[in-house]
């Protein structure tokens, strides 16, 4: 059976359609259902999802191109769904991710945030609990955790599949409010946080939203392949608006110095939240932000400043996020500067993009690379190192939510010593490290290699400097983590402290759920070669 | 090219089974089951609560031995029929992971496997009612997977992978007491380890760019040699960069720092890290690069063997006068280690066949005799409390077995016949004197003066005189056994038989060894078949 024909044209054209709306359908009937019903939904639409995406990402590695056009009214009118190998390798990474926070969550309410119980008297739906006469009440677990996360899910599935601005830009818009509203979930102290994510994830949108105008002025199309066909020389115009949606981009995906917000949003929100914004929420942003540059426009002299400018922020956001993530005392603060250190990795390869000339190791006959290989491989180095990070990041924080619900804090200090009531867990975030720190054989390892195989065939070096600085910085942090909850001093007086719940109210499977993770992060270095010719496919080279 | 040992009936049966289909694919599937068998045991011992001690000896115990069993298989295939079983799969572009068993990676990966056992039985007694056991055989697990892998890898990439995952598996080992000294020193070797995996990773990723994947090829790899051609000063440079890094695990000064504080670690950790895997790795490393990543002829034509055979010489001189100055016992060996892996640095730097079948022998030799030492001290630690050099004055009434196999090994080291020591160092003094460099001779015999100056008084006072009188233990007697107490300290000891037997084990196959030199299979003809293939 050749990889073609084993999903007929029509199952691929469903799911590519179930992808987005079954999530969203999911979302609307989730409000109409009390708790525990919500959490069998949102598992079983989690299982759909992850079903759903095995076809389209199987077709798309079998080297087609997927589109859908829905209601049958093709672009520029209608909207048009399409995967290509960008898609079909974000999609596969938001199906993975998201079904296994999703059944964590499922099976672990307390991590889907707090609630206030009134003292009214008032009987909640799903617990039937009483809280009486002793005026309101923090309580964990909340039910608006699925209804905003399924809404987000369709608007993460929205982004990756679209075929134009503008469902990019609805797409955006969902997934940015309905994040919003799941960091506050968090409860009181997430409010803050929440309402700063509310106004970055605004402004960011709104650059978006004009930086598309002027390219539809321009082009007079909101479809992203009319539109980089009709685009003919960069203009001062197309830079503008390039510039804009960076911007935009920029700030949603938290670059170094509009890095901020996303401290408190990330380490404040729910444990079941911060994996979901870590790996996924942000990773939007990234798409939009590779789609524009590699396929709306070709980018060429005319904007490497706005390259080298990105590409600067992006150095600065890897040391500057390393030094703060290696200052901080708390679990989650250090993996939420983790990602702003990140952050930068994906910006390294702007300068290339605009330069990718690849004579200087044309005397080698070690490797033969051609401008487009350089500006393919940087590509396939930024999402690897994405992809990587996404599955690494949800095992840190899904693992460091755990023990902070289990422990009530989630200082480093105060945790020293759990590895020995959970060798799993810390097993997995171990494993995450090495995911995060790029040793081999992660995907952020084979992401590395890419980008510095590029960088060197293209003469950047100073790529592969800021390369070891990062990675020497990011094991220095790592290490802070693990070392305490691996190991804990004998002569310390204090003791290992015990959990703040009853670890019989933890389901034992739901610690699977970062181990799994962290093992992916893991493997998914040995599909180096599966994931470069994924990216191929629908390529604008 | 194929050389024949052994052209025994015997071997000729075992050609025609070898060339069965199916049995050529299980043969080459072997390494890969060598790494995922301990792999998997690692996986099945994380998950066992501390109590859980039956299920764990028994996992590790059969792990150990199928993997024995499996290398003992491979051997004659490999070295008697050629055959060279190879798993790969594809990793990134043009490049593949591949785990091979050729000669000098059956060679390393049956000195790892036959030691693994031993140590397996040393550290479960050694360990026994002490906590964070299952975390401690996980990790022990992991790190010989690492081992193997790194015997098993096919070329620069497959090595560095399971390179870098060594220096992290370490890590738990050597931080295993949870005290402050030992996360100091799991820390500084961390860095170390670190900035060293580094430096071989940049040379890696620079070799790869500039000379396409190498694969490990006796004789050195094509593009290696064109890329030497065409651009020395890069090839230099990348020599340079990965022998720095490999120079860090094997202890070259000025790299060896992280080396001596290590030895806080538990003992069989220690035995494990100076004869088979972490030091042992770094040396591996470098003889695959001057052998089989450059080539030997190629690396001498640059140049940069003899830099790095004087950076040798001064390793080993400097190693045993710093183990000199040492009182403490894991110290002193530790520093002893130093000076004696450098040994096969400075075999396969020469330039001659013999000086190589003599540094690749080191190998082994090193490895049976230093864990024999390791063995025997962290039985003086556990049943006497003997830690320092000084306190060691009549042991050998106290504890007479470990105290033979200790003798046996320290003689091993300084090189007296008929020991395995004595073998490594006949063939290095021949090789110094048939290759450019015959002063290396007078380093041979001034680090064996050393070596004699270092380890003959303590065994000379282990069996020569009287227990010291003004320890702790002999202050804390009463006065009402003052009489009894002179005899109590010369009275026998019970020494626990799961830490003796190893120990008087590998003294014993370091006897072996060397008597067994010319014996087909021995190590020394294994080492000469592996040069026989270096210089091609």
């Amino acid at each position: 059976m050749t990889p073609q024909t084993l999903f007929p044209d029509a199952l691929v054209q469903f799911a590519i359609g179930g992808l987005v709306l079954l999530p969203l359908l999911a979302a609307t009937l989730c409000v109409l259902l009390p708790h525990t019903p919500r959490r069998i939904l949102g598992a079983f639409t989690a299982l759909a999802v992850l079903v759903l995406s095995l076809p389209v990402v199987w077709q798309v590695s079998a080297g087609d191109v997927v589109q859908s056009a829905l209601g049958g009214y093709d672009a520029p009118l209608g909207i048009r769904l399409r995967a290509d190998g960008l898609s079909a390798a974000f999609l596969a990474l938001t199906s993975v991710v998201g079904a296994t926070t999703t059944l964590y969550a499922a099976a672990q309410p307390h991590s889907t945030g707090t609630r206030l119980l009134s003292g009214t008297g008032q009987v909640t739906a799903s617990t039937g609990a009483v809280a009486t006469g002793r005026g309101p009440q923090w309580e964990p677990s909340h039910a608006g955790f699925w209804p905003l996360w399924l809404g987000c899910w369709a608007g993460l599935n929205a982004v990756f599949l679209s075929g134009d601005l503008f469902n990019t830009y609805v797409g955006l818009e969902l997934v940015g409010l309905t994040a919003v509203a799941l960091v506050a979930l968090g409860g009181r102290p997430s409010w803050a946080a929440a309402l700063r994510y509310l106004f970055i994830a605004v402004a960011g949108s709104l650059l978006f939203l004009v930086g598309t105008g002027l390219i539809v002025a321009m082009t007079g199309t909101l479809d992203i392949e009319q539109a980089s066909s009709t685009a003919s020389d960069a203009g001062p115009a197309d830079v503008l608006a390039l510039t804009l949606i960076s911007v935009g981009l920029a700030l949603k995906l938290a670059l170094v110095p509009l890095h901020r917000w996303l401290i408190p949003a990330h380490s404040g929100s729910p444990s079941a939240v911060s994996p979901l914004l870590s790996a996924l929420v942000i990773k939007a942003a990234l798409f939009v932000l590779l789609r524009c540059w590699l396929w709306l426009f070709d980018p060429d002299s005319t904007a490497a400043g706005l390259a080298w400018g990105l590409a600067g922020l992006g150095v600065l956001a890897l040391v500057f996020g390393s030094i703060m993530a290696l200052r901080q005392t708390h679990l989650k603060r250090l993996i939420a500067y983790s990602t702003v250190a990140q952050v930068g990795y994906w910006f390294l390869m702007l300068p290339l993009i605009v330069d990718p000339a690849a004579g200087n190791l044309e005397d080698q006959p070690g490797t033969e690379l051609a401008p487009d290989d350089v500006v393919s491989g940087a590509l396939a180095a930024t999402v690897a190192l994405a992809l990587g990070h996404g599955l690494a990041k949800s095992a840190l924080f899904l693992a460091a939510g755990y023990l902070k619900d289990v422990y009530g804090t989630d200082e480093i200090a105060a945790l020293r010593g759990v590895g020995q009531r959970h060798p799993m867990l810390v097993m997995s975030m171990g494993l995450a490290a090495v995911g995060l720190v790029g040793l081999p054989i992660s995907l952020s390892f084979t992401g590395k290699w890419k980008l510095a195989t590029s960088a060197v065939a293209a003469g950047h070096y100073w790529i592969l400097v800021v390369l070891i600085v990062a990675t020497l910085l990011s094991a220095a942090y790592m290490l802070r983590v693990l070392a305490p909850l691996l190991i804990e001093s004998e002569d310390d007086a204090s003791e290992v402290p015990g959990p703040q719940v009853a670890l019989s109210t933890y389901s034992r499977l739901a610690a699977y759920a970062p181990l799994l993770l962290g093992t992916l992060t893991i493997a998914a270095g040995l599909l180096g070669v599966w994931f470069e010719e994924l990216l191929e496919v629908g390529a604008p080279w | 090219m194929v050389t024949q040992l052994m052209p025994t009936p015997a071997g000729s049966a075992l050609a025609n089974l070898l060339e069965h289909p199916v049995v050529e694919r299980t043969v080459d599937v072997v390494p890969l089951i060598m790494v995922l068998l301990s792999l998997t045991a690692a996986i099945a011992i994380f998950p066992l609560r501390d109590a859980q001690r039956g299920v764990r000896t028994t996992v590790n115990l059969l792990a150990a031995v199928a993997k024995v069993g499996l290398i003992a298989a491979l051997v004659p295939a490999v070295v008697g029929e050629g055959l060279r079983p190879e798993f790969s799969m594809p990793f990134l572009p043009g490049i593949d992971l591949v785990l091979r068993a050729d000669p000098m990676a059956l060679f390393f990966g049956g000195l790892s496997a036959l030691l693994w056992l031993l140590t397996t039985i040393y550290a479960i007694g050694y360990l026994r009612g002490t906590p964070h056991q299952s975390r401690f055989f996980g990790f022990f697990s992991l790190c010989v997977t690492a081992t193997v892998g790194i015997s098993f890898a096919g070329n620069l990439v497959t090595f560095l992978i399971f390179y870098e995952m060594l220096t992290l598996v370490t890590y738990p080992l050597v931080a295993h007491w949870g005290n402050p000294a030992s996360l100091r020193a799991a820390r500084i070797y961390l860095r170390y380890a670190m900035g060293g995996g580094l430096a071989v990773l940049i040379g890696v990723v620079w070799l790869t760019m500039y000379a396409g994947a190498v694969d490990f090829a006796e004789g050195g790899a094509e593009g290696v040699a064109e890329l030497s051609e065409r651009s020395p000063g890069v090839a230099t440079v990348i020599f340079v960069l990965l022998i720095c890094g490999l120079g860090v695990k094997a202890a070259l000064f000025p790299l060896h720092g992280w080396l001596p504080h290590a030895m806080v670690a538990p003992a069989p950790v220690s035995a494990l890290l100076h004869a088979v895997a972490v030091v042992k790795a770094g040396v591996f490393g470098i003889v695959r690069v001057i052998d089989d990543v450059y080539g030997i002829s190629v690396a001498d034509e640059l140049g940069v063997l003899t830099p790095v055979l004087v950076v040798a010489c001064f390793t080993i001189v400097y190693g045993s006068y710093q183990a000199l100055r040492q009182n403490d016992l894991k110290k002193r060996l530790a520093y002893s280690t130093v000076s004696q892996v450098s040994y096969v640095v400075l075999g396969v730097t020469l330039v001659t066949e013999l000086a190589t079948t003599g540094g690749v022998v080191h190998l082994v030799h090193q490895g049976i005799m230093k864990i024999t030492l390791f063995f025997c001290a962290g039985l003086f630690a556990e049943v006497v409390r003997v830690k320092a050099v000084d306190q060691m004055r009549g042991l050998g009434y106290r504890m007479p077995w470990a105290s033979a196999a200790f003798t046996i090994a320290a003689f091993g080291m300084i090189g007296l016949p008929p020991t395995a020591g004595f073998i490594s160092k006949w063939q290095l003094g021949q090789g110094a004197i048939a290759s450019d460099h015959p002063w290396v001779l007078w380093v041979l015999i001034a680090s064996s003066l050393l070596n004699a100056a270092y380890f003959l008084p303590v065994v000379y006072g282990m069996w020569f005189r009287d227990p010291p009188q003004d320890s702790e233990s002999a202050r804390q007697d009463s006065g009402a056994a003052q009489q009894g107490s002179s005899e109590t300290r010369s009275v026998q000891v019970r020494e626990p038989l799961m830490l003796a037997v190893p120990a008087l084990c590998t003294a014993g196959f370091s006897v072996v060894v060397g008597l067994a030199a010319a014996v087909p299979f021995s190590p020394l003809s294994l080492a000469e078949y592996i040069a026989e293939g270096v210089f091609g």
